[in-house]
């Protein structure tokens, strides 16, 4: 089975500041590292290529930077590793990403099966997956926390989509994305990491890809951050209760009757 | 005949009933439309209609699409049939509620669309004929506005539980169209089983009691049990508690678990961090008991009493 991991390099931490003077973004711990739900898709990868056999390739679009990430990926058992980085690919949204990851996932070729992260943890918006699946066409089963595979041509993913969960059989190629709950990634191991050091890393610039060029970078990306600021905290009255405990239990019970709420 | 340039909001199933979030979506969709046709756009089967459901939440149009084919239907029909009925029809905006479900089917829209989509918004607006959408990055821990200027429809996913849903008067429009889109042979669904426990979750409660580090103790807990059953409440969560085997990530209220917005919620020890504020921030009336008066949940709150939560919930329920 030839396995596609999409991953994505995301900044080493959440917590974020704001620059007083030019209120812009100020990101602390600024080395990136993994997308934590992308672990668990090479990990996923890696079981069902130690079940079945195959190969477990990386894809990354981002700046040379993202090697590191890459090979990290290959220290968790990935044989090699493809990052997509160029000027041209700056400023895109996930639509211009999924169609570029696409363009991508094409020129490697034979695909079985692409898996990624069930969204990555700065933008949080968990759509590059399913806009990858469009383009290929692609039959897809998101939020995935089994994953088993069948015969040659199908896989059994289990989804839990909160309310309901579901067991879905899918024709290869398919696309899949994974969620914590599906694994435990692994950890690097020192003779892991050294060996990931000669495994291929392949750079792609858009020369690379048949690409057109509206539908790359800015230009293929339709929305605009316009605005981004610290979340005003909503502030109330916070109007005392009385200091003693029963009558303050007693004003409570009262506010309540009051609004209708007993 | 469907009005063209209309806001749809794209129905959703939770179950066997419409999903709440479909109905909080309708609800704030009223309240900003400004004159634009506010329509709901609903993929049924014969065993399973939804129309009834939505006419009550004052759509001006209801787009059936009414197929045995949507029974257990794939991601990749449902995408289909929705870009079909988008591409002839030509809504200006469509919302989605951001529950899994939605969040899986509105990308594959949006590729077929090649148009902007703005994931898990927590408000919505209009500026003029753009669509503002507000949504948190970063574990919530920033706000942004995304705007699509320049193709349409403008689309955005929406956090459920995020706005109330209200019942409206007004006879809805009901729109009848063919299904086209096709079974999908590469996505079979074998099983499919509702979880209990979500659906008799916090998410649609009314009235929430909800427990933080500062109230962990089993005699409050106990205590604390007996007085939600009083009032008719449901018990809640910060993150640290879902530690104990007594709860669960079903009952964590926040970023990482479920988004609240009940009439009431009496927050007791609990500190009012960024990711536990964005899962209650609307609810209607926020009372919290804190023995620091200089919380940050203290200032997200109507009412406070700084003082141990152990006593005020002995109070109350000597009182009820
Ligand atoms: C604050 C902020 C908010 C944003 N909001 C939106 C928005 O609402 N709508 C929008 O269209 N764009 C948005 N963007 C742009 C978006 O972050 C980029 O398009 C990004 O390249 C991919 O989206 P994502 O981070 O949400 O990935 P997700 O869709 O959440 O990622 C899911 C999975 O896709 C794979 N993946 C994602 N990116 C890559 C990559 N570069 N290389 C390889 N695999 C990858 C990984 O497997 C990952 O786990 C936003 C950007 C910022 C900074
Ligand atoms: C990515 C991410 C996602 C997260 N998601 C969530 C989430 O979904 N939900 C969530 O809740 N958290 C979440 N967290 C954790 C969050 O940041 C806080 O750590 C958490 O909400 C703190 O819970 P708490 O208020 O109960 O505990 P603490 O912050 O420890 O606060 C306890 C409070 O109780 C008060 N207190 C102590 N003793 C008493 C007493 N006897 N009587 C009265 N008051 C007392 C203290 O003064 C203090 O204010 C997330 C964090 C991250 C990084």
């Amino acid at each position: 089975m030839k396995i596609v991991v999409c991953i994505k390099q995301v900044p080493g931490s959440n917590r974020v500041s704001f620059d007083p003077i030019t209120h812009n973004l100020v990101r602390e711990g600024m080395a990136g590292r993994m997308n934590p739900f992308d672990e668990n898709a090479i990990e996923a990868a890696v079981r069902l290529r130690e079940q079945v056999g195959g190969e477990v390739v990386l894809l990354s679009m981002g700046p040379d930077a993202t090697k590191e990430t890459l090979h990290d990926g290959m220290a968790m058992g990935a044989d090699s590793a493809y990052l997509l980085s160029s000027r041209a690919f700056a400023g895109s949204d996930t639509l211009a990403t999924g169609y570029i990851l696409a363009q991508a996932i094409r020129k490697i070729g034979a695909i079985d099966l692409i898996l990624f992260g069930r969204q990555a943890v700065d933008a949080d918006t968990g759509q590059v997956g399913p806009i990858v699946a469009t383009e290929l066409d692609l039959p897809q089963a998101t939020f995935a926390e089994k994953i088993q595979p069948l015969d040659a041509q199908h896989v059994v993913v289990n989804r839990d989509l909160g309310a309901v969960t579901q067991t879905v059989q899918l024709t290869l190629p398919a696309v899949i994305t994974v969620r914590a709950e599906a694994n435990q990634p692994r950890y690097e191991s020192p003779v892991a990491i050294q060996q990931s050091l000669t495994k291929p890393l392949t750079t792609w610039t858009d020369q690379d890809l048949t690409l057109d060029a509206s539908r790359i970078g800015q230009a293929g990306s339709p929305t605009i951050v316009r605005k981004v600021y610290a979340p005003e905290p909503t502030t109330r009255a916070a109007k005392p209760l009385p200091q003693d405990p029963k009558e303050a239990a007693k004003a409570l019970l009262d506010i309540l009757q009051a609004q209708g709420l007993l | 005949m469907i009005t063209k340039d209309a806001l749809w909001i794209v129905a959703e199933f939770e179950g066997t009933r419409i999903a709440p979030v479909t109905l909080q979506l309708l609800t704030k969709a009223r309240a900003i439309a400004n004159g634009r046709t506010v329509a709901a756009v609903l993929l049924e089967t014969p065993a399973q209609t939804g129309e009834e459901t939505l006419a009550q939440y004052g759509p001006d149009e209801i787009i059936v699409a009414q197929d045995e084919a949507f029974q257990n239907a794939s991601d990749r029909t449902q995408a289909e049939q929705l870009t079909a009925l988008i591409k002839a029809n030509q809504p200006n905006t469509i919302l989605f509620g951001a529950t899994p479900e939605g969040r899986s089917l509105a990308p594959r829209v949006q590729d077929q669309l090649e148009t902007g989509l703005t994931a898990d918004c927590l408000d919505f607006y209009y500026e003029q004929d753009l669509l503002v959408a507000v949504k948190p990055s970063y574990g919530d821990n920033v706000m942004c506005e995304i705007v699509c200027p320049d193709r349409r429809p403008q689309m955005a996913s929406v956090r459920p539980n995020t706005f109330a849903a209200k019942k409206a008067t007004g006879a809805a429009r009901i729109e009848r169209v063919d299904a086209t889109a096709a079974a999908d042979s590469a996505c079979v669904m074998q099983k499919t089983a509702v979880k209990i426990a979500a659906t008799t979750s916090l998410s649609g409660a009314r009235k929430i009691i909800a427990l933080g580090r500062g109230a962990n103790k089993d005699a409050v807990i106990e205590g604390v049990r007996k007085v939600a059953d009083k009032l008719g409440a449901s018990v809640g969560v910060s993150r640290p508690l879902t530690d104990r085997p007594d709860f669960t990530a079903e009952q964590q209220i926040g970023q990482s678990g479920v988004t609240v917005s009940p009439d009431l919620i009496l927050n007791l020890g609990i500190s009012g961090a960024v990711q536990y504020q964005v899962g209650m921030s609307s609810s209607k009336l926020v009372i919290s008991v804190n023995r620091d008066s200089k919380a940050p949940i203290m200032v997200q709150s109507d009412y406070v009493w700084t003082g141990d939560a152990a006593a005020l919930v002995a109070a109350l329920q000597d009182l009820l």
